[in-house]
């Protein structure tokens, strides 16, 4: 049930991110190769294709080989950062002319690796020296990311790490002391970051201060939001994203294009989605049978989660732009790619999960 | 079992994010339903603020004509070439348009609104045929037209015209209500400014749709600006320009107008100023010099400065005397050529005096004597009361902004202003027009305008008739009877009388030989500045009068001079340019 309920849900939000995309496109009607929305098609059947496979390979065969996927994360990480190629954003993120896109694969290859680490010494859980092991571990990547920079992922890793501790039933004074060192680093973590992730973080204490600078997209995606009303400003229409008012209005504020067309309703159909996806990859690991796969379907539930509540709250005014992607909608193939092969992953514990101790 | 109880703790940490997953679930749903229902209505406006932009366009003031349909102010079009911005590349468009004119253009271009810049401005007729003939190779390129107030009856007219300029801060705060805007031209005195909301037309706009870019998407609405009403004033233009010339490089006032309607045929005020630099913007020095000028251009001589009558005021004493019995054609006062009062001598202006003269030769004679006793048995208060009850300190009402009304001094003025008691010498001096008494030239000139119709009072004003756009007369101004001032026949008769003398046997020589019998008063005032103020007052024909007329002249010397010379030729011209058309 749970596992054709994954499936029905994966090709819903397939779909409205294709139809999200087209809705955005600028170059829509433009020969097929050249628009955005081909494009989007096109890594939509590269993904399945992913889904295909992962979902028959035993999780069991890519847990086992965690290291393995560490030390690739490392090292195309670090590749990045030497040979990685601008975008124009400034930031260093891609490889191999633009194509890949290696913190991407760093979410689910962490979230592998995390599963290895912690399966194998559960005896160690709750113990200072995995806690720490693990904090050195995942920090490296979570650096190499940030140094991109690339806020947002690097974000989803610290995320998962967080995730792992807390499912792994690291104790309420471990978390007090994690979150006691996290809050004092906090002010520190200031001078680490770029000046444009300051200007963000500002706007979004007071986006009216500078309304046509930084400040401008929190404004307009709320504008684009409120604007579309209950049932929306109609498909196609709407002069905030079709007049280019929104900002990032493929990627990161897709969220806000859609309701501005379709309104809340439209708008609750990708929440209803998502949350829904979100709360089977906890059923599946609520429900599956042994620790590793608990571990890796619970912490891709909280990546997938975090994720999307962190964009579509971005979009909604009430979180900092941090320019996290809105998962399985927003324009762009490497995202799409890992998340299909995430959700692949989770539909093959799906398949082996047992029904006992079951309640939430 | 232990793997057993490490899966049970795996669990109950899972149910604890499925309801962390709950809360935030709650709390994205709320805020979505906060922004797009609770404050759709809000953002909706605010994303219309966002495309939408509305270009006012200047609305076209109504025109300004003569009596006689002849232009004293109108708009006329400018043109300037606008371009929207992102239609098009800027140096390409301004490389054409270079080809195109002819001439070179002079970036940077000033912006206008959002995503429109001039490239040119005060095209000639000739450029803008060349730029519309090529228009479909100029996208994004529209010429503009703009209304741009010209003043071709010139400095003579700038007082009662007046001028326009751009609105200033306190005029906005005040008028916002009613629509004005920044940047827009109103009235700033004269009849542009007392019939502004005539002549002020209305607004046409554009409203366009732009991107996020500025560039034009396209243009939503369209509306031309319109003119409403033009104004049709009572001046006559010939008679304005001649009297303003007869003035010379002397500063003064003349009045010119019919005293049974209260028309004004000429009203002038001299030094003036140039109104088309004026509503053109002047910089501040420019303004500065204009403004502290020694010589005052910018006052409406007429009915904004104030002098001291002389004995134009006589004619107020020789009413209250009249017509309270003092004296009548019967009395007559030797004048010795001064009189003694207290140990005070006040002199009469003949050193070797007027002899026994009656009240009518006293007033053509002018007779300081006869008016200082007259003036002493009527008494400062009651002089007063006459003074205001032929119109003086009393607004006249004329559809003019600004003006003043004559300064009465009283015994109870002078003891708490000056605090000093009322001497008789002040009676003295007040019987002759001098002391503290200071007049503006329209309210003597509703003095003898009130003589002639011998008490009817008009209200004066310079607008005829108002008329829509397609040059009806929609409000015609008729005649206001103000008041009717009851007096006796024998004492309008006296006065008119008298007056008559002062030309023919009295001090109004200068005017003998006219083909029309004239009565008037002349007036020499003392003041502080220099020499005599030179005053001549009166109407004509004296038997019917259908003209009454003022003439000062600051520093003239005395009224028999140049301001009755000045009058003579008034007449004259009258006579022979006007008196067939306004017998018609």
């Amino acid at each position: 049930m749970k596992s054709k309920a994954i499936v029905l849900i994966l090709i819903a939000l397939s779909l409205t991110g294709i139809l999200a995309v087209y809705s955005v496109d600028p170059s829509r009607g433009e020969g097929w190769g050249e628009s955005l929305f081909s494009r989007q098609i096109i890594w939509n059947f590269a993904g399945w294709l992913v889904f295909l496979v992962f979902s028959q390979i035993d999780y069991h065969q890519w847990i086992k080989r965690g290291w393995l996927w560490y030390f690739l994360m490392v090292l195309s990480l670090g590749a990045v950062l030497i040979l990685g190629e601008g975008d124009e954003t400034g930031s260093h993120r891609w490889l191999f002319s633009q194509s890949v896109q290696p913190s991407e694969g760093a979410k689910i290859a962490l979230a592998l690796f995390l599963a290895h680490y912690f399966s194998g010494q559960r005896e160690n859980f709750d113990f200072w020296p995995l806690l720490i092991k693990s904090g050195i571990l995942s920090f490296i990547p979570f650096m190499l990311i940030l140094k991109e920079p690339d806020l947002g992922s690097s974000l989803v890793l610290l995320v998962t790490w967080l995730g792992v501790l807390f499912v792994c039933g690291f104790s309420a004074k471990k978390w007090a002391v994690i979150g006691g060192i996290g809050g004092g680093l906090l002010p520190l973590s200031w001078f680490f970051l770029e000046d444009y992730q300051k200007d963000r973080l500002l706007s979004f204490i007071n986006p009216e201060k500078d309304p046509l600078g930084s400040g401008y997209h929190i404004l307009q995606s709320q504008i684009a939001i409120g604007a579309g009303g209950f049932t929306g400003q109609g498909w196609l229409s709407g002069t905030q994203s079709q007049l280019y008012f929104l900002p990032a209005r493929h990627t990161d504020f897709i969220f806000a294009s859609w309701c501005e067309q379709l309104g809340f309703l439209g708008g609750m159909l990708i929440i209803g989605l998502l949350g829904a996806l979100s709360y089977l990859f906890l059923v599946v690991a609520a429900r599956s049978p042994d620790l590793e796969g608990k571990i890796l379907a619970s912490i891709l539930g909280i990546s997938l989660l975090f994720q999307w509540t962190v964009n579509i709250g971005v979009n909604l005014g009430i979180m900092p732009v941090t320019g996290i992607a809105l998962p399985f909608v927003s324009y762009g193939g490497s995202s799409l790619i890992v998340n299909l092969a995430s959700a692949g992953i989770v539909y093959n514990i799906s398949k082996s999960e047992g029904w006992e101790n079951w309640k939430l | 079992m232990w793997d057993d109880e490490m899966q049970e703790r795996v669990n109950q940490r899972i149910t604890y994010l499925s309801r962390l997953f709950l809360v935030i679930l709650l709390v994205l749903t709320l805020r979505f339903w906060y922004l797009s229902i609770l404050r759709g209505d809000w953002y909706k406006q605010k994303s219309e603020q966002n495309r939408v932009r509305v270009l006012s366009l200047a609305p076209i003031r109504g025109s300004i004509y003569d009596r006689d349909n002849q232009v004293l102010a109108e708009d006329i079009p400018h043109f300037r070439l606008i371009f929207e911005k992102g239609v098009a590349e800027t140096e390409e468009i301004e490389e054409r348009v270079e080809r195109i004119l002819g001439r070179e253009l002079s970036p940077p271009f000033p912006e206008r609104g959002v995503g429109e810049i001039i490239l040119a401005d005060q095209l000639s007729l000739e450029e803008v045929i060349k730029i519309e003939e090529v228009q479909n190779k100029l996208p994004g390129v529209m010429v503009e037209s703009y209304p741009v107030r010209h003043y071709p009856g010139g400095e003579p007219f700038a007082h009662v015209v007046g001028y326009v300029g751009k609105i200033n801060a306190e005029e906005l705060k005040l008028l916002h209500s009613e629509g004005y805007e920044m940047e827009d031209r109103i009235g700033k005195t004269g009849v542009e400014l007392e019939y502004e909301s005539f002549l002020r037309g209305e607004k046409g706009y554009r409203r366009i749709e732009v991107n996020a870019l500025g560039k034009v998407v396209r243009v939503l609405d369209y509306r031309h600006p319109c003119f409403k009403n033009s104004i049709v004033l009572t001046l006559d233009q010939e008679l304005q320009k001649y009297s303003y010339e007869l003035l010379g490089n002397r500063n003064g006032a003349i009045i010119v107008g019919d005293p049974y309607t209260g028309e004004l045929f000429a009203l002038v005020s001299k030094p003036s100023f140039n109104p088309q630099l004026l509503s053109r913007g002047m910089s501040t020095e420019e303004w500065n010099a204009l403004s502290q000028n020694q010589n005052r251009p910018l006052t409406n001589r007429p009915l904004q400065a104030l002098y001291p009558p002389g004995s134009l005021f006589k004619l107020v004493i020789a009413t209250g005397a009249v017509e309270e019995g003092l004296t009548d054609r019967n009395r007559k006062i030797f004048c010795p050529g001064f009189l003694d009062y207290n140990e005070w001598r006040y002199p009469c202006w003949r050193r070797g005096g007027h002899g026994s003269v009656g009240i009518e030769k006293a007033i053509a004679q002018s007779c300081n004597v006869t008016f200082y006793t007259l003036g002493l048995e009527l008494g400062a208060d009651r002089i007063v009361n006459w003074a205001r009850k032929l119109g003086v300190g009393q607004p006249s009402g004329i559809d003019l902004p600004g003006e003043k009304t004559a300064f009465l001094p009283t015994q109870e003025w002078k003891e708490r202003q000056l605090k000093e008691m009322w001497y008789p010498g002040d009676t003295i001096n007040l019987s002759i027009g001098q002391g503290y008494l200071l007049v503006t030239p329209l309210e003597m000139y509703r003095v003898v305008s009130n003589i002639a119709t011998r008490g009817e009072v008009y209200k004066p004003h310079v607008v005829k008739e108002i008329l829509n756009s397609k040059g009806e007369v929609i409000k015609k101004i008729n005649p206001v009877l103000q008041n009717k001032i009851e007096l006796k026949d024998e004492t309008w008769d006296t006065l008119v009388r008298g007056m008559e003398e002062v030309v023919n046997s009295g001090t109004g020589w200068a005017c003998r030989g006219l083909p029309v019998k004239l009565a008037a008063k002349t007036g020499t005032a003392q003041n502080p500045q220099g020499e005599d103020h030179s005053w001549f007052a009166g109407f004509f024909p004296s038997s019917h009068p259908q003209v009454s007329f003022l003439v000062l002249i600051e520093h003239g010397g005395d009224g028999s001079g140049e301001a009755a010379q000045v009058a003579k030729k008034l007449v004259e011209w009258w006579e022979k340019e006007r008196k067939v058309k306004s017998e018609k």
